[in-house]
């Protein structure tokens, strides 16, 4: 039996359900395709150990866009974000630093380490948060096709050269800055207390296999204070029940607005007639036809797996291939007994409840780097940890706790690749690392769970185990994601859209790629 | 004494803006500061046809074959000037890459050509409305447009990209992609896995033909110098740059001796120049903290070695891939000298006694390093590593070398005036380039201090003979 | 955690109103009494004791001292004598104000400054090629503030020194019961006062010298509230509250250049260079756009507005600090931005940003007030500051 529809959705992600329900709110009817039993792509929350519930593959919600809060009202479907107050640095020396999100607390804390840097702060954080307002309509607009001669790619360009010559020139040249130097030198600039640069350097090598003093890893800091700007939204934080109830929230909406979607459906290939994508083939081989077909999979997946490189352009499939992945990081998610100790710092105070960043110093993540990029895991990892259990005790039973650890470099090509032995080994780095400023830890270990670039491939399906679906670098952001001339989301193939992370403006829990294909298949105005 | 303008510096940026400025009819009188170094590069024809280089005797060569590339089974690959040719060579090694290596050449040429186009006149300003801004940014934008708005796209795609990527997306050979990413980060601090090693491989591809990514030779400073019109003090020290009344009186030399002038012109690097020479206090903080952040960290030694018999190449490149100049890229990271060095030979022509003066240049030496400091017995045992790892690649093995001297970046700084021994003044990187180069506030060569201009190779395009000295005269003769 | 001064153990004994509020970081009394009236009379009737201590100070030492404080702010540093006290705002490159402060040459080679917020990284980015040294002495000086008619009286009890001699932003070094002290003739307040700067170790005893001896003067210690209303009716602006310093403003129409404060009498543009002087001629030439002045509120005006609702007329119990519009035939010309009811001059008194072309004092503007949950607009007159300024006070 032939089943119709107006779009089909590839994939359960947090993308394709976000794209699913704009179709849907439009008077679409849209089905979405899970391959697993279980929505939200690599937003999931599991009940991993008995009682124990874990965001499995991502651990934070950065930046959420605040209008699909709005537009799909995700509270009423159970989004509740948590805010995280703080982040904290242990050291070596069994010192600290942190940063607070009150200011007074955060500028003591600072001072302690240098009054030059508590002052700086302040500045860094208005410019940043100046930098943000500048580039933030940048995540809600179709990138224009720089090369095209089209009147809705020049006028979409002339939008874009008229804001950013509408910036002042200081901001203009700091935007430049921002976007070609590494995170390293950005911070040198500002900053002279190294364990303050390195934590702040870090948030731009995150799911990139790049070191901090890589140009074009300053960019990313700019995130962090897009997400402040959606202050009242609270779009930087911890969503209640992990990032699975974030999938299931959108998965709601979704469907309130009548969006059918279907798991343990995987799609064997797009169905291409005439040149146009006019359905898909399941695995089970069911074929649903559709208007447009929407792939939330990755770009090397969409069109070299799903699709065939026969149905496209030489040159288009040659940028595919060249697309980079490089999957870079893994998750260890513990089970703990009891909360970890850090030396110095008050047994069950308030700094845990906020990320735990291990990055003592610049040199420290470049090290951790180079390992990497000969092929090994950095046996001292960045770790950015949080405990949820501290914000949602229902993720742990009474009185034990969730840790959820980000942890890089985890370089998806390993010397000899990925094997059982070589996961315990990366998660035995983890550990010993976290137990070298809370001793504690090992100890009150229940249970853990490792994920190597290589499972995030294998269970979810993204390419390489990269969770931004391809490197967030300047050679592949805005029109260049992922393929120069073809980032507005339809692609060579008429009827065939893509709506992952794998597009502009890519990355994160954000949800923007998802919407902003929606608004592409609807034709409306961004 | 007085003059109407007074340069600082005689490098090639510095004499070309003498020269430029006495034929607008000014007194110049040059400040040599520094001992000069040979300019390797691209000299643009407007240049040489406007101060009549030819007719002073410039001679530009360019070796044929113009790199020589060892390769693993001790074999070596010379690749010739013309492309079919050097294709043919490195068909030895790699027939996909041969295959590649036409078009490889031809996309480096036009992306390379855009670049030129942005060389070729003082940075366009994009903060700027004003209607000679939007004229000239016009101008520029149908000069580009004639190359197609695909290719600029393209040009921007690869700009901030690694060279190791860059070059991993065409090539399949090592001995290759080390060759010519080793051109990526020459004088930067960076590894070819950095972002930005792929425009620092275009920059240095600016101006010369397709398919030679070395730079050409030339006798340009001699010519420079032997141009009449100039008056040229060498040997002398500058203490100050003399400022009243927020304007340039003149400098100070350290004998003492003051020398008035209406317009001082400095090829010295912006941070000598603003912070030290001048009196800061003429200067806003901010534009003091955007000084002192201009990067220039000095990475390469420079080590001169005399051998007895032909070295049977123009120019080597020792890089043997691009993990080997990443891991050497490492140790500059932690600020050790590299174990195993990036170097490249360049020879000279053989000396009256028959013997031959290689030049080589040597990545990663840095200057700022982790542990102790650059003393004669580093410079020593640097030297040694040197002619150890030629050996290699000379005949007669270890005793090929029979003289040698080295130069650290300690040594480059204090000779050649390079800050921290970075010849760039500012490096080549894509945040102090165009506008930004070496930062805003003195892209267009003028400073706050009225009269008072830059013109040394941290200025845009901080590349080619001369480029940002005539550069930095049009701003002068706009006033 | 919040930092508290070195006098907390004795303001927080005193503090029964529990209304504490944060300043820089630190913790101060808004109050010590359940209201703030009593403190608020002691410093014009008597004498108040306001801890003073969060505001920033610094150290300024060296050869180059006078010449890095002349390159930073406005003012003419270098030709102050020592024991001067110049009170000060000072610029970014563009001229506009990131602070304002007081500068104390304590000798040839050594000032201290203060501000508002801290200033260290830019004291230390202008030093560059000086012969300086800049120490931050925030947490290790304390400082209070001794204002109202009773001051110079209760001072001189303790303090060896001849304080009759002490002139107006005049500062001495003292002994004050055995405490090495400086004693300036500055304040807050605009009222007779002194500020005494001590070595935090000694702070407790200077704190118990003086309210041992100012209480038979009837000496009050004094909070936020009360200096709030004081320094109104001096017609002192607060930072972040009467002007956002070009440090933290986010957007140019939030900056200002010390003319449109009224502080271009601190600009000296004789002085051959200091940060922001090529922004200030030309602020200078073209003539200030806004003006910092004070309004009065006319109460027949306001009576009326309550009248109309059967209300007698109500005024604020303690200063507002909130953007309120300023009005004339119905376009908006200003905006107050803090303001309260004068116990003293029996005035609802407010300080104002006014577009220059209607900040002349005389001019009548309406002013927004809030009358039984509904915005009316009530007469308010343009004056010069202060609005008190007793002879006692430079005498």
């Amino acid at each position: 039996m032939v089943k119709k529809c107006d779009a089909i959705v590839i994939g359960g992600g947090h993308n394709g359900l976000v794209c699913a329900a704009y179709l849907a709110r439009a008077g679409k009817r849209a089905l979405v395709l899970e391959r697993r039993e279980v929505l939200g792509g690599a937003a999931l929350s599991e009940e991993v150990f008995p009682g124990f519930t874990f965001s499995v593959f991502s651990y934070v919600v950065s930046l959420l866009r605040p209008e699909i809060i709005r537009d799909l009202d995700l509270p009423r479907h159970g989004l509740h974000i948590l805010p995280l107050e703080s982040t904290l640095t242990p050291l070596p020396d069994g010192g600290h630093i942190a940063q607070w999100n009150d200011h007074d607390q955060n500028r003591h804390e600072l001072a302690r380490h240098s009054l030059r840097d508590a002052e700086a702060y302040d500045e860094l954080g208005r410019l940043l948060h100046q930098m943000a307002r500048a580039v933030r309509p940048l995540l809600g607009m179709l990138p224009p096709d720089p090369a095209s001669l089209r009147v809705r790619d020049l006028a979409s360009l002339a939008r874009l050269g008229g804001h950013l010559r509408g910036l002042a020139p200081e901001h203009f040249h700091a935007l430049h800055k921002l976007l070609t130097m590494s995170s390293a030198d950005y911070l040198d600039e500002w900053f002279e207390t190294e364990a303050l640069k390195a934590t702040k350097s870090a948030s731009g090598i995150i799911g990139t296999m790049l070191g901090p003093r890589s140009p074009g890893t300053a960019y990313v800091l700019l995130h962090h204070y897009m997400g402040e700007l959606d202050g009242v939204f609270r779009a930087w934080g911890f969503a209640k029940g992990g990032n699975g109830s974030v999938s299931a929230a959108i998965a709601a909406a979704a469907r309130r607005f009548g969006a059918e979607i279907r798991t343990g459906a995987p799609v064997a290939n797009v169905i291409v007639k005439g040149h146009r994508a006019v359905g898909v083939a399941l695995e089970s081989g069911e074929e649903i036809q559709a208007k447009v077909v929407v792939s939330g999979a990755d770009p090397r997946r969409t069109f070299l797996d799903l699709l065939g490189p026969g149905q496209l352009p030489d040159d288009f499939v040659a940028a595919i291939r060249r697309f980079r992945f490089r999957g870079a990081s893994g998750k260890v998610n513990l089970a703990l007994a009891e909360l970890p100790r850090f030396a110095g710092l008050p047994d069950a105070g308030p700094h845990l409840r906020g990320a735990i960043s291990i990055s003592p110093s610049v040199d420290y993540l470049e090290r951790a780097y180079d390992e990497a990029k000969y092929g090994e895991f950095s046996r001292r990892p960045y770790l950015d940890i949080v405990i949820p259990s501290l914000l949602d005790p229902a993720m742990a039973p009474p009185g034990k706790h969730v840790m959820s650890i980000f942890a890089q470099y985890a370089p998806y090509a390993l010397n000899g690749g990925w094997t059982d032995a070589r996961r315990e080994a990366f998660g035995d780095a983890v550990i010993d690392t976290i137990t070298e400023y809370a001793p504690n830890l090992k100890g009150a270990i229940l249970h853990r769970q490792v994920i190597t670039p290589a499972d995030i491939e294998r269970t979810v399906g993204l390419t390489e185990g990269n969770i931004f679906q391809g490197e967030l670098t300047l050679q592949q952001m805005f029109f260049f994601r992922p393929v120069p001339a073809w980032a507005r989301y339809a692609t060579p193939v008429p009827g065939l859209y893509q709506c992952g992370a794998g597009t502009h403006p890519g990355g994160g829990v954000m949800g923007a790629s998802g919407r902003l294909a929606a608004q592409a298949i609807l034709g409306e105005k961004a | 004494m007085s003059a109407h303008a007074i340069v600082i510096g005689a490098g090639a940026n510095e004499l070309v803006a003498a020269h430029y400025l006495a034929r607008a009819g000014r007194k110049v009188t040059v400040i040599e500061a520094y001992t000069m170094h040979d300019a390797e590069g691209w000299i643009p024809p407007p240049i040489v046809r406007d101060l009549g280089l030819d007719g002073a005797g410039l001679k530009v060569g360019r070796a044929d074959p113009w790199l020589t590339i060892p390769l693993p089974d001790g074999g070596r690959l010379a690749l010739p000037q013309d492309v079919m040719q050097s294709a043919e060579a490195i068909r030895r090694v790699s027939p996909h890459d041969a295959e590649r290596w036409p078009a490889f050449c031809a996309r480096m040429a036009s992306l390379a050509r855009m670049l030129q186009t942005l060389y070729e006149a003082p940075p366009p300003d994009p903060t700027r409305g004003g209607l000679r801004e939007r004229a000239r940014q016009a101008r520029l934008g149908l000069r580009l447009r004639g190359i197609g708005r695909k290719e600029i796209a393209e040009l921007f795609r690869v700009l901030p990209m690694s060279v190791a990527d860059w070059l991993d997306d065409w090539f399949e050979t090592d001995a290759l992609k080390g060759a010519l990413g080793a051109a990526g980060i020459r004088h930067l601090r960076h590894g070819p896995r950095a972002g930005g090693t792929a425009f620092a491989l275009l920059h240095r591809h600016v101006g010369e033909p397709p398919g030679v990514f070395r730079p050409a030779t030339s006798n340009v400073m001699d010519a420079l110098a032997k141009l009449p019109g100039i008056e040229i003090r060498r040997g002398v020290e500058i203490s100050g740059i003399e400022v009243r009344a927020g304007t340039v009186a003149g400098v100070t030399l350290a004998s003492g001796e003051h020398i008035a002038a209406p317009v001082v012109v400095s090829g010295l690097d912006p941070r000598r120049t603003l912070l030290d020479l001048v009196d800061p206090g003429w200067l806003d903080p901010e534009l003091v903290r955007a000084l002192r952040n201009i990067r220039s960290r000095g990475v390469s030694a420079r080590v001169d070695v005399t051998v007895a018999r032909a070295p049977g190449f123009a120019v080597l490149a020792v890089a043997p891939s691009l993990d080997f100049l990443e891991r050497a890229s490492d140790d500059a990271k932690y600020g050790r000298i590299s174990r195993e060095p990036y170097l490249e030979v360049r020879a000279g022509a053989p000396t009256v006694d028959g013997r031959y003066r290689l030049n080589v240049h040597v990545q990663y030496a840095p200057y700022a390093l982790a542990e102790g400091d650059w003393d004669a017995a580093r410079r020593s045992a640097l030297g040694d590593m040197v002619v150890h790892s030629l050996a290699a690649h000379l005949s007669g093995g270890d005793d090929a070398v029979t003289e040698r001297s080295v130069l650290t970046p300690r040594d480059l700084e204090g000779t050649a005036g390079w800050p921290e021994g970075q010849p760039h003044h500012a490096e080549l990187a894509l945040d102090q380039f165009l506008w930004m180069r070496p930062v805003p506030a003195l892209a267009r060569y003028r400073t706050p201090v009225a009269g008072l201009f830059l013109c040394g190779p941290a200025m845009h395009p901080g590349g080619g003979v001369g480029v940002a000295g005539a550069h930095a005269t049009r701003e002068i003769l706009r006033r | 955690m919040l930092k508290t001064t070195p006098f907390h153990p004795r303001t927080a004994a005193l503090c029964a109103s529990y209304a504490w509020r944060r300043w820089a970081g630190y913790v101060v009394a808004s109050s010590y009494g359940l209201s703030h009236e009593h403190e608020y009379h002691a410093i014009r009737s008597a004498a108040a004791l306001l801890d003073i201590s969060p505001l920033c100070k610094y150290l300024v030492r060296g050869k180059d001292a006078a010449r890095l404080l002349d390159r930073v702010v406005p003012r003419d540093v270098a030709h102050a004598e020592v024991g001067r006290v110049l009170y000060t705002p000072w610029c970014d490159a563009a001229g506009k104000v990131l602070d304002d402060g007081t500068i104390a040459r304590l000798d040839d080679a050594l000032f201290r400054m203060t501000s508002a917020d801290p200033g260290l990284r830019w004291l230390e980015d202008n030093a560059l090629g000086l012969d300086v040294e800049i120490e931050d002495a925030t947490d290790s000086i304390a400082a209070l503030a001794l204002q109202g008619p009773a001051s110079r009286a209760i001072l001189q009890e303790v303090c060896s020194k001849d304080l009759g001699a002490l002139k107006y932003f005049r500062t001495t070094a003292a002994e004050l019961r055995g405490a090495p002290v400086t004693i300036s003739r500055t304040g807050y307040t605009g009222d007779l006062g002194f500020e005494v700067w001590v070595d935090a170790p000694d702070a407790l005893a200077v704190w118990d010298a003086l309210i041992q001896a100012g209480t038979p003067y009837g000496i009050a210690p004094a909070g936020m509230l009360a200096l709030d209303m004081a320094r109104i009716e001096a017609g002192l602006m607060l930072i972040d509250v009467d002007y956002i310093s070009a440090r933290k403003a986010l957007i140019p129409q939030q900056t200002s250049t010390p003319f449109e404060l009224g502080l271009g009498w601190a600009v000296n543009l004789d002085k051959e260079n200091f940060v922001g002087k090529r922004a200030l001629v030309e602020a200078a030439k073209r003539g200030p756009a806004w003006r910092f002045m004070g309004v009065e509120i006319e109460w027949e005006s306001l009576e009326e507005l309550y009248a109309d609702v059967k209300l007698a007329p109500q005024v604020p119990a303690a200063v507002w600090r909130t953007s309120v519009p300023l009005y004339t035939d119905g376009d908006q010309v200003g905006y107050a931005t803090s303001g309260g009811w004068s116990p003293l001059l029996k005035r609802y008194i407010a300080l104002a940003h006014i577009e220059s072309s209607h900040a002349a004092p005389g001019t009548r503007l309406e002013m927004e007030v809030t009358v039984e949950h509904r915005r009316m607009h009530a007469t308010a007159c343009v004056v010069r500051r202060p609005f008190f300024d007793p002879e006692r006070k430079r005498a």
